[in-house]
């Protein structure tokens, strides 16, 4: 799986490397080549957006994925209400122009594909299953793991995070 | 927190947590409001007909590169009143950080610390506890007449000494310092453990 810090208070680092980000952003690639989506995300449970194809530059993607994390997590809910024991797999939003398909990659990350109403739903189905078939194996892969001791944050970080965002919020 | 390693960015979730009508939406429209646009995303809120948060607000802001690193902060409200409880658990997935926008007036005493105690049990949900984990408490409205005195409110909500800071988010005071103590708290955290 993707690797995953447990920090001693319980909290979780999420650390995606180089060698997976390639391989999710291809799969998306492939993804939006063979069904024509308008655009596709890939993000994590939290809401966080991890990649994204096609036609985005009008599209606020940070928000939408936030959207679609917490679509999730409303419908989870829905899910134990009516009885369901597990979440969703997917859920699926028709419009008049266009429709958003959200599938599950594992408990902690999703997919959104948005397509024009002239997609038929069954191709969309087709390749997404293949292609969170990829991205699962993609996320199981740990052989491009950064070395444990090799820091992201490091010493002198805070204080320069400190001083930009004094900056920012003078 | 999220790490990209291809694009050297690390993302951070901060979640202001409440009871109902003590700010926390104001906090964000104030940042929102002041900073520079190429800094800040679209501020999004989930409201009801009564300008009541249902689901939450979100924003993200940036603050430039620090050695090469991008870090972004994922901001987000949670929805005050108790009806809204399980979308509170929700908003709280992955978080790093958390403000608690308590309000000073005495008669909202009960409803802060409802919520507080709600925060504990939701984040101990997740394998947190507050004892250890990374949050700063805001006494906001301090303009109001009648609102209750600093050590009173210290003595009944910020029982593990967390940093604290006097607010009117209105006018945005002590919104500034607020988050950044809790990013800075954050790191330093982070810091830590590693």
């Amino acid at each position: 799986m993707v690797q995953t810090r447990k920090l001693k208070d319980g909290s979780r680092q999420v650390i995606l490397n180089g060698k997976q980000y390639d391989g999710i952003t291809k799969v998306l690639t492939e993804l939006a080549t063979k069904t024509k989506a308008s655009a596709i995300l890939f993000a994590d449970m939290s809401g966080q957006l991890i990649s994204q194809r096609g036609n985005t530059e009008n599209m606020n993607t940070t928000v939408l994925s936030a959207l679609a994390a917490s679509d999730f997590a409303a419908t989870s809910e829905m899910a134990k209400l009516v009885g369901e024991e597990a979440k969703f797999k997917l859920l699926f939003h028709e419009g008049e122009k266009r429709n958003v398909y959200l599938s599950n990659v594992g408990d902690n990350f999703f997919l959104v594909v948005v397509f024009d109403v002239s997609v038929t739903l069954g191709l969309i189905r087709i390749y997404t299953k293949k292609a969170i078939e990829d991205l699962s194996a993609i996320l199981d892969d740990e052989s491009g793991n950064q070395p444990d001791d090799e820091k992201i944050i490091d010493s002198d970080f805070s204080s320069l995070l400190g001083d930009a965002l004094d900056d920012t919020f003078k | 927190m999220f790490i990209n390693w291809a694009l050297q960015e690390i993302n951070l979730k901060i979640v202001y947590y409440g009871p109902g009508m003590s700010g926390k939406t104001t906090n964000l429209e104030y940042i929102h409001s002041k900073l520079d646009p190429s800094l800040t995303g679209e501020l999004v809120s989930l409201k009801t007909k009564e300008d009541r948060t249902i689901f939450f607000d979100f924003m993200q802001i940036e603050v430039g590169k620090i050695k090469g690193k991008k870090p972004k902060f994922n901001l987000y409200t949670v929805p005050g009143q108790v009806y809204y409880a399980s979308s509170r658990k929700v908003i709280l997935n992955g978080v790093d950080g958390i403000v608690f926008v308590a309000d000073s007036q005495p008669h909202r005493m009960e409803a802060n610390i409802e919520t507080l105690l709600d925060l504990e049990s939701n984040l101990k949900a997740d394998g947190h506890t507050l004892e250890n984990f990374p949050w700063v408490i805001q006494y906001n409205k301090r303009d109001l007449p009648g609102a209750e005195a600093i050590d009173v409110l210290q003595k009944k909500l910020n029982f593990f000494d967390v940093p604290h800071f006097e607010g009117v988010a209105v006018k945005g005071d002590g919104v500034f310092n607020t988050l950044k103590s809790t990013i800075n708290l954050v790191v330093q955290h982070v810091q830590n453990q590693l």
